[in-house]
């Protein structure tokens, strides 16, 4: 009696995670496919359009960078230069240095000859106050920059202030030290101009790692590919988030998030909302979910646009003691975005929203590490009971692990196919290889870190600077 | 071979499952060996073509400066660019050549204008590359239409008017787009007269590139507004405000007035916009009178516009709204009145301020 419950129920599990598994490839593919379409779609439609015209047009509408900085000292006077050298003419660039304990400020006052003003802004969102006040520059050439030393509230209450502070239409937010590139702004607000039957809220483009490329004025030079296994997996791991599956996204306009390196918000809904949420290490996530949830509230037709254009390149963790913390902090982001709007889920009322976006997060982005550690430990405990029927363990695991290679290895051809950003010999190699290695090398970090995120979840709260130790990009 | 035929036949009498899965993954196994060699021949293909392309650019650029300093007066062409005019034929006879061409004198014919950019235009007929552009129109595929019109469009062929002209109601929107180009480039302010049977939204993308098309031309003549400030589709009226703005465009001040009360409110946000350039005081007095009526945008753009048009007796008006509930509208009223009375209002100012920085 006790051995054949225990068979059935030792089946049911076994059932669960095939059906669990079966899913979860069943979903990769086809948002592959998805993705696939769209971006055809977007490069034949953007093949020749004119961005120049647009770029010196006094009647593109107006657009404020908000940058927030905490410690960024080393880089920061590059990075502001990289910031203002958009092609785009009709923006400012609103540095927001949020307490910094280091000598960003003084960096920025020397570099930019700023001077301390008189600014009237509209507190629209309550954020901290400020410290030492709001900077202009006295040279005409940086004149589209605005400096404002705030005290510490975190990364949330930063882009908060320069929301406050922005007079424009739309708002970039974007991490002080990514790359921009120069077209990025117009390729960026091109979505909001072109969509007549629907408001787009927020736009997002593909973020690119910057480790070993080569940098000069705030300018990319050179790509290279980085040397060490955990930098170029998180390349591959970009490659196929940002080719496989946010572009299906776009098209089932079902985008949960924007990546916070580098993101166009409609700045009017984004206040409406009330900006972004303190409370969380997720704030990127979070807003884009409340702005939806907005939307669909008040019945308006909407959406989250996504282009597969490589518009900023950002230093990824170089070690694996700022990769974990950075993926903890993702996982804890992921989490308390889904249990602040549990509303949506499943909730008809949200449409794809609440029906598709909601679960395919809840069961493959927040509970899949879970899963996955849980199928783990199940197994060791088989081999342990020498419960383990070897001919299908070891048939699951070869397609699995076949497939998750598949996987990376269609994302690298997209991108050869699309942008062919990574040209140089040898590089086609090396990223071959890191997508056989990668189920090795990065996997089981990001599993920790997801586990270790939803520990610290639910043991040790707490909210603070996503700490990064900055090497600053190979210089020319 | 005896432990492959023993791995074959445990298979054979294996689960269902274990035979699908491992189909499978036979199948993953060769799709990945497939796809690992196509990368290896698409890296080295991409490669090879950027280095040819750079070559040939090169060679065309170098062709294409030597035949525009090559012309006379006498001829329509010289002999040494007939010289050049010959070599290049040879080489549009190649699909990937005449591409790379079409993309350089595109790159040239952006970059030159006056007698040079004319000279481009006739050598892209004398090279036959217009047949291709042709051919393009006649393509089942949008996107090759569309670079078709797009080339036309570029190198300035009017006498194919007739045959854009047929893609007016195309169901692809990026193809009407390149087709109302080509009319605003080749034509200026004649060629908006699509705008008159325009029945979908124009974008504000479109908008903003046609109004850099039309200010790209030279010709002084501007058309009759007024039929699209009265145009049943928003966007078009829209777009008409914003010529009218640009162009200012006195003359629609009755209509532009009318459109204060139009039903759309971004039609009305920008009526105030246009009529605040071109200081038309009788607007001011209209929304005087409806300001509570109106939307909150409306109302900072009619603070805006009373920056330029404010006179002393506003001041009654204006200090009815110096509370507001809305701190940007209170700012702005506070901007005019301080223009009316400076002194006696900077203190507001000042208190404001204190009050949103506290």
């Amino acid at each position: 009696m006790y051995t054949s419950t225990l068979q059935i129920i030792m089946t049911i599990i076994h059932y669960f995670f095939l059906v669990f598994s079966a899913i979860a490839i069943a979903s990769y593919v086809i948002l592959a496919i998805i993705s696939a379409i769209e971006t055809i779609e977007y490069m034949k439609k953007n093949s020749f359009v004119n961005y120049k015209e647009i770029l010196s047009s006094t009647f593109s509408p107006s657009i404020s960078i908000i940058a927030p900085a905490y410690n960024e000292s080393l880089n920061i006077v590059e990075n502001v230069r990289s910031l203002l050298s958009s092609y785009y003419v009709n923006y400012d660039v609103i540095i927001v240095n949020d307490g910094s304990k280091d000598d960003s400020l003084s960096k920025l006052i020397e570099a930019y000859d700023l001077i301390q003003i008189d600014n009237l802004f509209n507190e629209h969102i309550k954020t901290k106050p400020l410290r030492k006040g709001i900077y202009k520059s006295t040279n005409p050439a940086f004149d589209k920059l605005t400096v404002i030393d705030k005290e510490n509230g975190g990364k949330a209450d930063a882009l908060n202030m320069g929301l406050n502070m922005s007079k424009n239409k739309y708002v970039a937010c974007i991490d002080v030290d990514c790359l921009l590139l120069e077209d990025a702004l117009q390729k960026l607000i091109k979505p909001f101009l072109e969509t007549t039957d629907v408001k787009v809220i927020a736009a997002g483009g593909v973020i690119r790692i910057a480790n070993s490329c080569t940098v000069k004025d705030g300018k990319l030079l050179d790509v290279n590919f980085p040397k060490t296994w955990l930098e170029q997996g998180q390349i591959l791991e970009y490659l196929r988030a940002f080719l496989l599956g946010r572009m299906a996204w776009s098209r089932l306009n079902g985008l949960l998030v924007i990546s916070g390196a580098f993101g166009l918000f409609d700045k009017k809904i984004a206040i409406k909302v009330g900006g972004y949420d303190t409370n969380t290490v997720g704030e990127d996530m979070e807003i884009i979910v409340r702005m939806r949830r907005y939307m669909e509230d008040q019945k308006q037709k909407y959406k989250v646009a996504y282009i597969p254009d490589p518009l900023c390149w950002t230093e990824a963790p170089d070690n694996y003691k700022t990769f974990i913390s950075q993926r903890n902090r993702w996982t804890r982001g992921t989490i308390e975005t889904l249990k602040k709007h549990r509303k949506i889920g499943f909730n008809p009322k949200y449409k794809s929203l609440g029906l598709i976006s909601y679960p395919y997060w809840f069961f493959f982005e927040r509970m899949a590490p879970i899963i996955e550690v849980t199928g783990i430990i199940y197994f060791g405990i088989l081999i342990f009971l020498n419960e383990v029927r070897w001919d299908y363990a070891f048939a699951f695991i070869i397609v699995a692990y076949l497939f998750s290679v598949l996987f990376s290895i269609v994302a690298i051809v997209s991108e050869e196919l699309t942008y062919h950003q990574y040209k140089k010999k040898s590089i086609g190699f090396k990223l071959i290889m890191i997508a056989f290695l990668e189920p090795f090398v990065n996997h089981p970090t990001i599993l920790y870190s997801a586990i270790k995120g939803n520990i610290d979840y639910y043991f040790y709260k707490k909210i603070e600077w996503g700490t990064m130790t900055r090497k600053g990009m190979t210089k020319a | 071979m005896n432990e492959n035929l023993h791995i074959l036949e445990s298979l054979k009498h294996s689960s269902p499952i274990i035979q699908l899965i491992w189909g499978l993954s036979c199948l993953f196994f060769i799709i990945i060996a497939i796809l690992t060699f196509y990368l290896k021949y698409l890296r080295n293909h991409l490669r090879v073509n950027e280095k040819i392309e750079t070559k040939y650019q090169e060679i065309y650029e170098s062709y294409l400066v030597t035949y525009l300093y090559a012309g006379n007066d006498e001829e329509a062409f010289s002999s040494e660019q007939q010289i050049i005019i010959e070599k290049l034929k040879k080489y549009a006879a190649d699909p990937f050549k005449r591409k790379i061409i079409v993309s350089t004198l595109l790159k040239l014919r952006n970059e030159i204008s006056g007698e040079m950019g004319e000279s481009i235009d006739k050598l892209f007929i004398k090279l036959g590359l217009l047949r291709y552009s042709l051919a393009k129109l006649r393509s089942k595929k949008w996107d090759v239409i569309a670079i078709g019109i797009r080339e036309l469009t570029q190198f300035k062929i009017k006498a194919v008017h007739k045959i854009i002209m047929n893609n007016i109601n195309h169901p692809k929107r990026e193809v009407r787009k390149e087709m109302q180009f080509y009319l605003v480039h080749l034509y200026a302010f004649e060629g908006l007269e699509f705008l008159n049977v325009l029945e979908t939204p124009l974008s504000e993308w479109d908008q903003i590139q046609l109004l850099e098309v039309l200010q790209l031309n030279n010709n002084t003549q501007i058309a009759d507004i007024k039929p699209w400030l009265k145009s049943s589709n928003d966007s078009v009226v829209i777009f008409a405000l914003k010529i009218a703005k640009v162009y200012n465009q006195f003359e629609a001040k009755e209509v532009l007035i009318e459109l204060l009360n139009h039903k759309c409110e971004d039609v009305r946000i920008n009526a105030i916009s246009a009529l605040s350039h071109l200081n038309i005081i009788e607007a001011k007095n209209i929304l005087k009178n409806n300001f509570n009526d109106r939307g909150h945008e409306e109302q900072i753009g009619f603070l805006k516009m009373m920056e330029n048009v404010y006179e002393a007796s506003d001041k009654t008006f204006l200090m009815e709204h110096i509370n507001h509930k809305s701190t940007e509208i209170k700012l702005l009223v506070i901007e005019v009145l301080k223009n009316i009375n400076f002194e006696e209002f900077a203190l507001n100012e000042a208190e404001l301020k204190k009050t949103l920085t506290a």
